[in-house]
């Protein structure tokens, strides 16, 4: 290695205590915008060059660079994201926060012409700026550059296999491996487009059931995960609960009431409109029958499951499904156990004094 | 009411015997809160629990709250007269109880 290589190689193994604070303040940095602005990545990793790394770099091309901030890789920090356009998305944020060195940024995804492929990547040569964050007793760390690379997962897959070739240049690659390798990335760019539009048109569902649940449309909107959710957001069940809360002026406890959608699903209802029935339909005996069970009880608290429970419970034994039926929810509810049956038995005589349960089918 | 811990590791079991009303809750929340660091794994035995009332429930709730964070929580040995409280109050399907 020639004394100025050797040079710069000392200068930043000298310099590694900067190196790392560097990678520590931005990955904080990036972390904290990706969380703030509500964004979900796979993953995002940093590694500082090593100095065998460095001097193998230097031995080649060691004469480019005037000192070691010329050397724009020796802190890498990358971001893996799950669709494509969130790429685009990291990029903006990471232009709000650093200095981009735009000269050496390179968009790797806009450099094929219309009939290649390979590898795609964004990477922003950056520097951090005094405004955003400074240290008196370490001033370089404005200074010194680094890389910021952003992908998606399929394109980090596509660069993680290229990368064991162990071939650093195409020029390398025996042409049936580099033809092979060029048709997965076309492959993988169709991948991500259609992962990108998925994710968009879901969005887009989303955003439009939500609508129509919050404008009270619930006849034609399918019962699912997220018709289920918003139609729970606008809190149906807590007029019923606050009823039954008020027997023994009770304390009502949030929890979850995933559980009882695939419980709904397979007791039939297909619609909110049809989940919105059975809580009218069922709501004053769901009271009735929370009044009998606690009515003569000391307990004040109940959870805010309670009135979704005995309207299943209700709607049940309306249906003449009687003590299977009610095994059935507890099966449903509980898992199947033993205990399962006694609660069914416990629950109908409850139930009996309501004059709801029709003979069983 | 009485209140037997045992420790293994990072499992702990307690055993409560008689009732756990409300003049007893206050003895059963100072074992609980000053028992559960480091626990993973919580067994709450009931074999000998004769009675619960709102104020022990409020503390299995709490119990199972820190659970969730650090481990499990399992409830063993219910009676039927435990197990409709669990129930008629609609938390029987957010406790594991065997």
């Amino acid at each position: 290695m020639d004394p100025h290589s050797q040079l710069l190689l000392e200068q930043f193994k000298e310099s590694l205590p900067v190196y790392r604070k560097l990678k520590d303040i931005v990955l904080k940095l990036i972390n904290d915008s990706i969380r703030k602005n509500g964004l979900f990545v796979s993953s995002i990793s940093s590694r500082i060059k090593t100095a065998q790394s460095l001097s193998g770099k230097l031995e080649l091309k060691g004469m480019k660079y005037r000192t070691i901030t010329d050397i724009t890789d020796l802190l890498g920090i990358r971001v893996i994201t799950f669709y494509s356009n969130e790429v685009d998305k990291i990029a903006a944020l990471a232009e709000q926060i650093f200095d981009i060195d735009w000269d050496n940024s390179v968009d790797k995804r806009k450099m094929y012409s219309h009939d290649r492929f390979g590898y795609m990547s964004l990477h922003y040569i950056c520097r951090i700026p005094e405004n955003i964050y400074s240290d008196p007793e370490m001033p370089e760390l404005n200074k010194i550059p680094f890389e910021l690379q952003m992908r998606t997962v399929l394109q980090h897959a596509w660069a993680s296999i290229y990368h064991d070739t162990g071939y650093k240049t195409n020029v390398e690659v025996p042409v049936e491996y580099l033809r092979a390798l060029s048709r997965l990335a076309g492959l993988l760019e169709i991948a991500d487009e259609e992962f990108k539009n998925i994710r968009t048109d879901l969005d887009e569902y989303r955003r439009k059931i939500r609508t129509l649940v919050k404008n009270g449309s619930f006849e034609d909107i399918p019962l699912n995960g997220d018709s289920f959710r918003n139609y729970t957001e606008l809190g149906p069940f807590d007029p019923l609960n606050e009823k039954i809360a008020s027997i023994n002026n009770a304390e009502i406890e949030k929890v979850s009431i995933r559980p009882y959608f695939e419980i709904l699903v397979n007791m039939g209802i297909k619609t909110i409109g049809e989940l919105d029935r059975f809580l009218r339909n069922n709501v004053e005996n769901a009271y009735q029958l929370a009044l009998h069970q606690i009515g003569g009880t000391d307990l004040d608290i109940i959870s805010s499951n309670i009135g979704i429970q005995n309207l299943c419970i209700v709607h049940i034994l309306k249906q003449g499904r009687g003590l299977e039926g009610l095994e059935w929810f507890y099966d449903q509810l509980y898992g199947k156990q033993p205990r399962n049956a006694q609660r069914a038995r416990r629950t109908l005589q409850q139930a009996k004094k309501l004059a709801i349960i029709k003979e069983e089918k | 009411m009485e209140i037997t811990k045992e420790q293994k590791d990072s499992e702990l079991a307690i055993s409560l015997k008689g009732r756990l009303d409300n003049s007893t809750a206050a003895q059963f929340e100072d074992t609980v809160k000053s028992s559960l660091g480091g626990v993973k794994s919580l067994i709450l035995d009931f074999k000998e629990l004769e009675y619960l009332s709102s104020a022990g429930l409020r503390i299995i709730l709490s119990a199972q709250k820190i659970m969730n964070k650090q481990g499990s929580m399992t409830i063993r040995n219910v009676n039927d007269t435990i197990m409709e409280v669990f129930e008629m109050t609609g938390f029987a399907d957010i406790l594991t109880i065997e």
